[in-house]
Formats: C-alpha cells, sequence, structure tokens
C-alpha cells in the first residue's frame, strides 16, 4: 500500500517537476493558469517528493522491517492503513490547497494548518503502532535499522511540529530572523532528520542481507547515529550564512555542517564494509541495486553539502541552480532511489511473489541514474554561471539568456525520469495486481 | 552500548531539546527586536499585496535580502536584522531566479510594473518570470503598492521621485512632440547633449547593437522603434516614438545618457547595471541609424582614436 503510495506521488511529483522545467524553459507555453503558475507548482513539486513520494515508499519500508527485525507481526494492520490514509489525504489536500494559492510559504512548511495536524497524526499513528509493535518483540536485540526509524520518527515529528508553529494556525510563522532560523531549522531537518534516518534504515536493512554478509560493525552504527541526531539538528542555518543572522549561529551551523562528515562517513564504511567483494550479490537483486545507487549518491550530496556550506563556496553557490542541483541530489538521488530500493525489495516479499518485470525495473533504474546524472550536471553548470556572473557584477537579468539552454535540458531531463516514474508506477501496479498465474501459463 | 526503545525515544528527546533550545530558542530570545533606520509598517494595501505575493509563490524565485557581495539593484544597503521586525512569515527567499526585491520600490513608476505583471516580456523580453493577468486589476494594483513598498523609507523616497517626474514628464508628452523632445534634451547635462557618439556605425556593431535592442527595448519601444511594443497600452506617458527625433537635434551623447541614466518617472529604466559602455553606444547607434535616421557616429568633437579603430571599421566600407 505504501509502495504504491509512493510509486503514485513518483508519478506526480515528477509531473510536477515536469512543469516547473518547463516554466523555466518556455514561461508562456502554459502561462496564465492560476493553478499551474511556477509559484505554486514549485512548492507542490518539493512537497509531494519529500512527503508523497519518498516519505511514502521509506515509512513503507519501515513498516515492513520494522516487524521483521523483531520477530513479531505489526501491531495493528488497521492502524496501519489508517495512518497511511490519513497521510495520503494530507499529501492531496497539501497539494490542492497549494495550487488553489493557500500556503504558509516556508520551504516544505507550507502546508497550511489543518495539513499539518494530518501529517502530525499520521505520524504519530506510525509511531505508536510501531512502539507497540516493538513492546511485544520476540527478538531482544534492536538492530541498527530500528534506531534509525524511531530516532527519525521522533525527530520528525516534534522538528514537524516546531518548524511549522502549529500554535500559530494563522501565519505558521514566527516574526522576523527569528522565523528564517526556525524555518530552516525545519527545512534542513525535515530532510535530514526525516528522509535521512529513514533511508539509512532501509539501508542498513537491506545492504547486508542482498551482500549476505553480517555488519561490519556495531561500534560504528552506534556513532553514525547519535551524531547524525546531534550535528545535523543544528545546522540548518547555513542557508541563511548571507543574512543578518547572530555570527555564532553562522559558526555553529558551518562548523555542524563540516562535523556532518562523521555520521556519513560512519554509516557508508560501515555498509561498505559490510558488501566488500560483495557487489555482485548486491546487484543480483533489484532492490540491493537500487540502495547502493543511492549511497553512492549519498556520498556525493554529503561530500557536496559541507563544502558549500563553507562562506567562501557560497559566495558563487548561493542563490542559484548549484543548490537545486544539491537538493536533487540529496532528495532524488540519495533518499529517493533508497526508497525506490526499499520498495522493490519489500513488495516481492510482502506479496510472495517476484517483481512483475525485472528488466523493466531495470529501465527505471538507469533512467532514475542517467536523470540524476543529467539532473546534477546542467543544473550545476547553470548555478556556477549564474553565482560567478553576479559575482561579477553581471544583473540577474543578464544571466537568464545564458543559463537558457540548461533550462531546456533540464526539462528534457524530467521526462527521462517522468517516463521512470510511469514506469515503475506500472510495474508496481501489475506485481500487486497482476495476475501471475495467467501469465506464467502463457 | 545495548539500545533499548527507552534510550533511543529518550536520548532522541534529549538531544532534540538541547539543539532546539540552542539553535532556535536562544537566538530567538536573544536577536534584538528594534527597528532598522528605514523601517516603517506596512499600509493595508501593502499587506495585502505582500498576501499574494506569499500565495502566488514569489519567494521561489525573488530574494528579500541585499548581502555585502551584491552589485545590483538595492546594492547599497545591506540587510539589516531590523528591516524584518515585522515579517511573518519571513520571505528572505533561497534563489534569485529574479532579482532580489528588497529595495524594489520606487525602482520603477506603477505603470511599468502593471505592463510587466500583465505579461513580464512586455518590460523586460528576456524575463522567464510567469504572467499574472490572471491575478485580475485589483490584486495586481495591491501587489504593486507592496512592491513600491520594498525597502520601506528608503522606497518612499524613490517613490516620491518618481511621482514627482511623473507629472513633469506627463505635461512636457501632452505639449506636443516639440516640447517633448525638447524636455527630453534639457534634462541631459550639457557636456553630453553637445558629445557624438565616438564610435562609428561598423555593421558588426549595428548588429549587436539590434541584439540588445530586442533583450531591452522593443517590449515599449516596439520593433520598428514607433514606440507601440506590447507594453505601450499600460503606459503613461507612452514610450518614445523615436522617429519624431528627426531634425530635432538629438545627439549620441543624448541617447546614451537617457539609456545609461532612464528617465525617473516615465518607464525608461536606467540600464548602466545592465550593459556595459559599448553596448550602450552600439544600441544608440542601431536606433539612430534604424529608427531617427540620422546619426553623427565618429563625428567631431572627439580624442585620439582608440587603439583598435581602422578605417575599414566604418559602415559600407568594406565595399
Amino acid at each position: 500500500m505504501f509502495c504504491l503510495s509512493s510509486a503514485v506521488w513518483f508519478v506526480i511529483g515528477t509531473s510536477f517537476g515536469l512543469i516547473d522545467a518547463t516554466h523555466m524553459a518556455a514561461p508562456e507555453l502554459l502561462g496564465n493558469i492560476p493553478w499551474i503558475v511556477f509559484g505554486r507548482v514549485r512548492p507542490m513539486h518539493t512537497n509531494v517528493v519529500i512527503f508523497g513520494f519518498v516519505g511514502s515508499g521509506l515509512l513503507g519500508a519501515a513498516h515492513y522491517l520494522v516487524p521483521s527485525l523483531l520477530r513479531t507481526s505489526l501491531y495493528s494492520e488497521r492502524m496501519g492503513k489508517l495512518s497511511l490514509w490519513l497521510w495520503n489525504l494530507a499529501v492531496v489536500s497539501g497539494t490542492v490547497t497549494l495550487s488553489l494559492g493557500y500556503t504558509q510559504s516556508r520551504e516544505y512548511a507550507e502546508w497550511i494548518w489543518p495539513v499539518d495536524i494530518g501529517v502530525l497524526l499520521a505520524l504519530a499513528l506510525m509511531f505508536c503502532n510501531l512502539m507497540l509493535t516493538a513492546t511485544r518483540r520476540e527478538e531482544n536485540v534492536l538492530y541498527v535499522s530500528i534506531w534509525y526509524v524511531f530516532g527519525g520518527l521522533v525527530f520528525t515529528f516534534f522538528i514537524y511540529f516546531f518548524g511549522n508553529a502549529v500554535w500559530n494556525p494563522g501565519t505558521g510563522a514566527i516574526v522576523g530572523m527569528p522565523d528564517a532560523i526556525l524555518a530552516w531549522f525545519y527545512g534542513h531537518g525535515v530532510v535530514g532528520l526525516f528522509l535521512t534516518p529513514l533511508a539509512i534504515a532501509v539501508a542498513y536493512y537491506v545492504i547486508p542481507i542482498v551482500a549476505r554478509s553480517p555488519l561490519y560493525s556495531h561500534t560504528l552504527s552506534l556513532v553514525g547515529f547519535w551524531t547524525i541526531l546531534m550535528i545535523y539538528t543544528h545546522i540548518g542555518t547555513h542557508h541563511l550564512l548571507q543574512t543578518p543572522v547572530p555570527t555564532w549561529l553562522k559558526v555553529l551551523a558551518v562548523s555542524g555542517s563540516i562535523g556532518m562528515f562523521i555520521p556519513v562517513m560512519t554509516v557508508l564504511i560501515n555498509l561498505w564494509l559490510t558488501m566488500r567483494g560483495r557487489l555482485g550479490y548486491v546487484h543480483a537483486d533489484i532492490g540491493g541495486k537500487f540502495v547502493m545507487a543511492g549511497l553512492v549518491w549519498y556520498i556525493l550530496t554529503c561530500i557536496q553539502g559541507p563544502l558549500q556550506a563553507l562562506p567562501t563556496v557560497q559566495r558563487v553557490t548561493h542563490l542559484n541552480n548549484w543548490v537545486i542541483a544539491h537538493s536533487h541530489l540529496g532528495v532524488l538521488g540519495f533518499s529517493g532511489t533508497i526508497a525506490l530500493g526499499g520498495v522493490f525489495f519489500v513488495l516481492p516479499r510482502v506479496m510472495g511473489r517476484p517483481i512483475y518485470n525485472t528488466r523493466l525495473a531495470d529501465v527505471q533504474y538507469w533512467l532514475v541514474l542517467l536523470g540524476m546524472a543529467g539532473f546534477f550536471t546542467v543544473l550545476t553548470a547553470a548555478g556556477l554561471i549564474q553565482g560567478n556572473g553576479w559575482l561579477n557584477g553581471e544583473t540577474v537579468y543578464r544571466i537568464l539568456p545564458e543559463i537558457h539552454v540548461y533550462m531546456v535540458l533540464r526539462a528534457f531531463i524530467g521526462v527521462l525520469l517522468w517516463t521512470g516514474a510511469m514506469i515503475g508506477l506500472y510495474n508496481i501496479i501489475m506485481t500487486i495486481y497482476g495476475n501471475r498465474a495467467v501469465r506464467m501459463t502463457k | 552500548m545495548k539500545m533499548t526503545p527507552a534510550i533511543l525515544i529518550i536520548g532522541s528527546l534529549i538531544i532534540f531539546t538541547s539543539v532546539l533550545l540552542v539553535a532556535v530558542i536562544l537566538p530567538w530570545t536573544t536577536i534584538s527586536e528594534k527597528p532598522s533606520d528605514i523601517f516603517r509598517t506596512r499600509s493595508q494595501i501593502e499587506e495585502e499585496g505582500r498576501q499574494i505575493y506569499i500565495q502566488n509563490g514569489c519567494t521561489y524565485c525573488h530574494t528579500q535580502f541585499i548581502r555585502n557581495i551584491d552589485w545590483g539593484l538595492g546594492a547599497s544597503r545591506i540587510a539589516q536584522s531590523g528591516d524584518y521586525i515585522h515579517e511573518q512569515p519571513h520571505l528572505l527567499g533561497t534563489e534569485r531566479t529574479g532579482p532580489d526585491l528588497s529595495q524594489e520600490g520606487g525602482e520603477h513608476p506603477d505603470d511599468w510594473h502593471l505592463a510587466h505583471f500583465i505579461n513580464p516580456r512586455f518590460t523586460r523580453p528576456d524575463s522567464i518570470m510567469p504572467q499574472w493577468e490572471f491575478l485580475g486589476m485589483e490584486k495586481t494594483r495591491a501587489l504593486i503598492a507592496y512592491k513600491q513598498s520594498l525597502g520601506y523609507l528608503m522606497a518612499d523616497y524613490r517613490v516620491g521621485r518618481q511621482r514627482y517626474w511623473k507629472e513633469e514628464s506627463i505635461r512636457a508628452y501632452e505639449a506636443g512632440p516639440d516640447q517633448n523632445v525638447a524636455w527630453l534634451h534639457s534634462v541631459v547635462p550639457e557636456p553630453w547633449t553637445k558629445l557624438p557618439n565616438p564610435y562609428p556605425t561598423a555593421d558588426v556593431a549595428l548588429k549587436r547593437g539590434h541584439r540588445i535592442y530586442q533583450s531591452f527595448c522593443i517590449g515599449c519601444h516596439g520593433p520598428i522603434g514607433d514606440g507601440m511594443g506590447p507594453a505601450q497600452p499600460y503606459l503613461y506617458p507612452p514610450p518614445l516614438n523615436f522617429t519624431i527625433l528627426h531634425n530635432r537635434g538629438v545627439t549620441g551623447g543624448i541617447l546614451y545618457y537617457q539609456i545609461m541614466n532612464g528617465i525617473t518617472g516615465t518607464a525608461m529604466p536606467y540600464f548602466k547595471r545592465d550593459l556595459e559602455s559599448e553596448k550602450i553606444w552600439d544600441v544608440g547607434n542601431y536606433v539612430a541609424v534604424f529608427f531617427i535616421g540620422q546619426t553623427d557616429a565618429g563625428g567631431q568633437p572627439r580624442g585620439i582614436e582608440a587603439a583598435y579603430e581602422t578605417p575599414l571599421t566604418g559602415v559600407g566600407s568594406r565595399e
């Protein structure tokens, strides 16, 4: 169910992305239509991708891996379904209201108050359900994936609550520069403490199984887990280095950003030493293959991230498409690809039959991989042109024609990804509902 | 270390609480709430405009803070914390697909904004901003009021100047072409009015001028320079018809100055931030040759020829 939702949202999310890309390349092609104007589709795209596509995919995988690692069954299937429907309802209503112009305007916190409540209720339900599952576990040892799922859910709930200023339903914000600080505490945290821990949980689960090898180190897992919670949380202000926020907070954010190497590297070293010499096994499983690709994007994201948190680097990279390249790397490349891996790993095990068509999944894998690489290249190039031009005194307007070709390429690459999403949806629908018996007899 | 659900939950909560205290609550309680020197409160229509700005996601392409490395619009006033004390939610933004707007107020008169919102390419042909015609006139007016308030007291000063020169320019326009051209020339400082375009009307320069014209001028002045570009219906005084400058004493220097500095009060913006010197001279030559039908390019007085100039660079000299 979560898998299907994720696949549907992947299609919808990339469709919005494609509309956005079209606006950037040809502003009048879809011109003068209020509900798909760029400024409204942009938050529809980001929120659907974060919560709808990647979020649902990872939460779905979590609902499989938690009971399976605890050697028990999910506490309540009904509660699980209820939380999923609540979650989907929130994503749908959030998207529709944004399209109608109801927004709280702060990035990834745009959804209005009633939608926020829906998200929080769904998260709370999921947390309770999984926690109750944990209380009746047969397995005494909690595996590292479990830590990340629970840590992630706790943090997501609270960061969503505070970040959306839920006590303030009218605006969902506080006032002045503190609002910017709060908004980026949230904006960074929702990626770092919702998507990242859940994606790592999936990777920690999938990789040892498909590599047929026990996890390399318990100590590294511990270091990675506690440091990500400590470090990732307080670095959001690196989005605000060029604004008038207190300098001590900027110092905290930049040093924390550099410190992110610790949780990232411990996780990656741990996982890669687990599968050393066993990449063939990993790639033999389509889910493992996606997760592996996601981990490669993870190391790239997390080398780029700390570097671009440096004030000197930001002089060139801030406020332009460089950052958009980075966000696609993090959400589509890392957590999105791992979410797809989770979906393709979990689905056959839940349904008790293989993926409908592994070759189609392979095609999707390559489309996502090429699309992601293309996005990264094109957007980074455009961003460098913008950043260096501005630094050199060129006006924003003068640079626009220079990045036009990249915006056209970006739209074409968007088509690749959208195709990948459609193929994935078809494949998953056929895996769930396709009548295999009929096919086998043919 | 053996992990249990209790350690997980309590540990996460302790970390979350301490980070929230340090990274959010501490700055929240210690940032000074004093208004900056340019701060004022917004009027009702400006607030309405701000809501429209929020509803339509303007903040995804326009930032509202000036950095110490910026050159462009408003770069002389770096953002201060006290500028934002009434912002709820903040609209700092994260991308500059369009220009920063924190000092946008008074950069252009209201009619320029109207044409720009109906279709951004009417006034800025290379713009990729969406059309906002669907907002309707009432909301567009509120949005314009909000934009004109950006920069607070500094914006008010600039808006006042726009209004003053708007009246002057309308008076000149309504007095007929002779008086209008005389007024337009009179607002250029004298040394410029006597200056010919120092660069010859070489083919390549005219081609460059044509390209610049299409990216900057065509929306108002139109493809044949008669002032009937698509923005014309929204602008008053309307864009200048270049053909009326014929035999009315225009010089290369006047054209250069008006392009560089703009004509505050009218929809004619200044282009000195967008265009370097040679590009302004080239587009001046293009307008003079093709629309006015008269050029003083390369005429006297002129200084020592630039190092690259040869007799072959003149127009038609290749034949």
